[in-house]
Parts: structure tokens; sequence; C-alpha cells
């Protein structure tokens, strides 16, 4: 039987909202996919293009960003700025060959245990229908 | 372009006392390359010219004289220095002034309205071996090229630099003497980016696979762009080392991403990185997808305004968001 591919995704979790929001899916016992890797930043605005690029080229197949709700944000716009980049580097992907669908951003607050499970389940599901990420490799 | 106006008004300039130098064109011996020439006595400004062959450019030499804009040089302020400047040139000024680089005062802006230029890989292989001086003048459709006492005519889009052809910023944009009439001024055309677009996932993944495989890693498109002025580039940091020093696919592949996204929303479009680079690579199809998007996103335009916040620095709540989960 053939194995199953299964993912690496890498999230970048702000540290106001969706870092807690992650923890309080854990406490509640939500369960989620065990292919995500999380990283806490300060911000989702902190987020440079080039960490994401530099996640693919180490292999990651997927990237998740998650910050806060508009209106929300601990820096008071970081999660704008952070949607403005992440919209156009997809464009940039995609114009690359690289689809789109691979980094994927997320609006989750510190009470949303259940929405951060359920987000982390799509993701999963999505990557691994596309199957593993090939440019980056020789 | 009238040659005389421009010796008379070089001239002119070099007399006020505040004036360092101009930076403009000069012919070079060697067949149809031009030079750069740094004017700082008024015996050389009768070399200074322009013509269609005046493909680089010399945005990157006011960095040089003024010294990088991130070190705090004070010592070399109320200097000034007049520079020639196509359109693009103009729009790669204005992004400096945006970003505080130099100072609008410092700079004597010559705007030079130019039709287009040629490109010298182009012209090098219609007529190869030229060693002597060769001079092109330009008409409505064609290039008059001439060298070795023979002279041809070329239809201009046989010549003309590939970038030039979706120019839609011909006249200098910000001037503070203009050296020729204004020319017609086209509309932003992104067929070439649209044309891209609608091929198919896997295809673009093949071209690019194909042409970041070439790339040599020579670095020459960031060292050439007017707006790569970073003392530390990220691209040669190795603490952290976002990108690999080794030379191959996946690296090249994060080399262009972080090359052309730090250019994001800051691209004059002046063509200097596809123009230096060795390995022939459509580097600027890159940018412009990026301009053309920012444009249509968030109605911004690198370059035309001065006072406008920088497209990364600012935002607005209607942004885009329908691929947020």
């Amino acid at each position: 039987m053939a194995k199953k591919f299964d993912p690496n995704i890498m999230a970048f979790l702000c540290n106001w909202c969706s870092y807690a929001g992650a923890d309080l899916t854990g406490t509640s016992h939500f369960h989620y996919p065990p292919n995500m890797s999380a990283i806490r930043v300060m911000c989702s605005g902190r987020l440079n293009p080039l960490f994401v690029a530099a996640a693919f080229r180490q292999g990651a197949d997927g990237v998740l960003i998650s910050g806060c709700h508009p209106g929300e944000c601990h820096y008071m716009q970081g999660n704008y700025l952070a949607r403005r980049k992440i919209s156009l580097f997809r464009n940039l992907l995609e114009f690359m060959g690289i689809s789109p669908e691979r980094l994927q951003m997320s609006l989750v607050s510190a009470s949303e245990g259940k929405k951060f499970s359920n987000v982390v389940k799509e993701v999963t599901e999505k990557i691994r229908e596309l199957g593993p990420l090939t440019i980056f490799e020789e | 372009m009238d040659n005389q106006k421009l010796v008379d008004e070089a001239i002119k300039i070099l007399s006020q006392e505040d004036v360092k130098c101009i930076i403009g064109y000069s012919k070079d011996s060697n067949g149809f390359r031009v030079s750069p020439l740094f004017v700082r006595n008024k015996g050389d400004a009768e070399k200074l010219f322009f013509s269609p062959l005046c493909s680089m450019s010399l945005i990157n030499y006011l960095t040089l004289e003024k010294g990088n804009f991130l070190r705090e040089n004070k010592d070399a302020q109320g200097e000034k220095i007049a520079i020639m400047a196509r359109g693009c040139d103009s729009r790669a000024l204005m992004q400096l002034i945006t970003e505080k680089g130099i100072a609008r005062e410092e700079v004597i802006i010559l705007g030079v309205p130019c039709r287009g230029v040629i490109d010298l890989k182009k012209i090098e292989a219609k007529f190869p071996g030229v060693r002597t001086c060769a001079e092109v003048t330009e008409d409505q459709d064609t290039y008059r090229v001439c060298f070795d006492n023979e002279s041809h005519e070329i239809p201009r889009e046989e010549l003309l630099a590939d970038h030039c052809k979706y120019c839609a910023f011909p006249n200098p944009l910000v001037h503070d003497l203009l050296l020729d009439e204004p020319v017609e001024q086209k509309p932003a055309n992104y067929a070439d980016i649209e044309a891209m677009e609608k091929k198919e996932l896997d295809e673009k993944h093949e071209y690019w696979k194909e042409k970041f495989s070439q790339c040599l890693r020579c670095y020459a498109c960031r060292n050439a762009c007017p707006l790569c002025y970073c003392d530390n580039c990220i691209l040669e940091r190795l603490s952290p080392s976002w990108v690999n020093r080794s030379v191959n696919l996946p690296e090249n592949v994060v080399f262009h991403l972080a090359r052309s996204y730090h250019l994001a929303g800051r691209c004059a479009g002046c063509g200097e990185c596809e123009r230096v680079c060795p390995a022939h690579l459509p580097l600027m199809l890159l940018n412009r997808k990026l301009e053309k998007d920012i444009k249509e996103l968030f109605g911004y335009t690198a370059g035309t305004d001065s006072e406008e916040k920088p497209v990364f620095a600012s935002f607005n709540p209607k942004d885009p968001e329908d691929f947020i989960l």
C-alpha cells in the first residue's frame, strides 16, 4: 500500500491572539493534525515574506500565517500590514508557478480554540491534496 | 535632441558655486557602448551627449558619488549634484526622495524625454564586431545607425529594449529643467504579464524552473539596481542565512523571490537588472507583475508621488481579504 503523503506545515502565530488560541485548543483537548509546527512571532505584521520562502526552501510544503481579527491587533495595525504583504506574495508565488494555496492566512483570536483546530485541519487537507512542493528540491 | 542646449545648460549649472559635478553620458570609443561621464570643470561639458544608445541608468553613480544613503555623512551635504534622468530614472529618483535617501534640494535633475533606448544585446547581434565609435539617430519609426562611414536604417521595433516597449512614463516626472520637448505618453500596458498569468500553473513552473536554473547568482541585477542600496544586503547575510550562497535551483528561486519582492512597490522600471543579466533572465517580468498587482490592488505606483506613503507602510481596511480562511 502506498504511503499517504504527510505534509509539513509551518505556522507563524501571533503572540497575542493566535498563539493563545492554539494554547486554548490544547487545553480544551480539541484535536488537530500533527503536521503543523508552530513558530511564535510577536505580530503577524512582523512576518517578512522571506520567512515564507525560507520555510519552503527548508522543507515546508505549506505555510500558515495567523493573526488577530481586524481592529484587534495589539499593535493597532500589524495585521492589516500583514494582509497586504501576504496577498501580494501569494500572487507572486502563483506567477512563479507555485500554488498560492500553499500560503494560507487565517485570523484566530485567543478565545477561538475550536476555530484554530478547524483551520489546521483545513490547511492540512488542502496541502495534502496539492502534494509535495517540488520547485525547492534539487 | 539638441546637443548644444545640453552643453550650454551644463556650463550654466557648473557656474553655480554649490554644484559638485554633473553626471551624464559621453561617447565611448568602442562600438555601441556609452560611458558615464562626471563633469567637474566646464571644459568637459562639451563631451556630454544623449542618444538612443544611452541605455544605462545613471542613478547608481549618484549613490556612489554621494556615499551610501544609509550612512550618516553629513559633511557631504550642501553640495549639489546634477544628473541626467530619463523618465524611468526620474521615477527612481522620486522613489529615493520618498524613502528619504536623498533630499530633493541636493540634486539638480536634467530631464531627458526619451522614446525608448536601444538594447545593446540586440544591436550587437545585428552588427557584430563593430569596434569604432558608432552613432545612432532616431526618426519616427527608424533608427539610423552610422559607423565606419556606412549608414543603416533599422526599424525601431527591432532594436528597442523590451522594457521600453511597455514604458508608461517616457517623460521625467520630476525635473529642474527639461532638455527637449515632452514626447507622447502611452497608457500602461501589461500585455506580456497578462499572457503569462493566463498560463497553467505547471507551465509557469516549468518556465521559471528553466530560467532560474540558468542563474549564475552573480548579483549583477542587485548591484545595478538604483533602488538596491542596502549596506548589509539580506541576500548576503550569513547569520541568519535566509538564502544560502550555494548556486542551485532551490536557492536561486528563493533569491529571485526575495530580490523581486524587495522591489515590490519600489521598482522604477528602468530595466537595469535585465540589461546587466549575463544569463538573459526576464527579471522585468517579475518586477512588472508586482507593479501591476500593486496598482490594481492598492492603487499605488512607485515613484510618482513623493508625498505618498510607501505601499507596505500603509494599509486600507478595504484591502483584498478573500484569501483569508
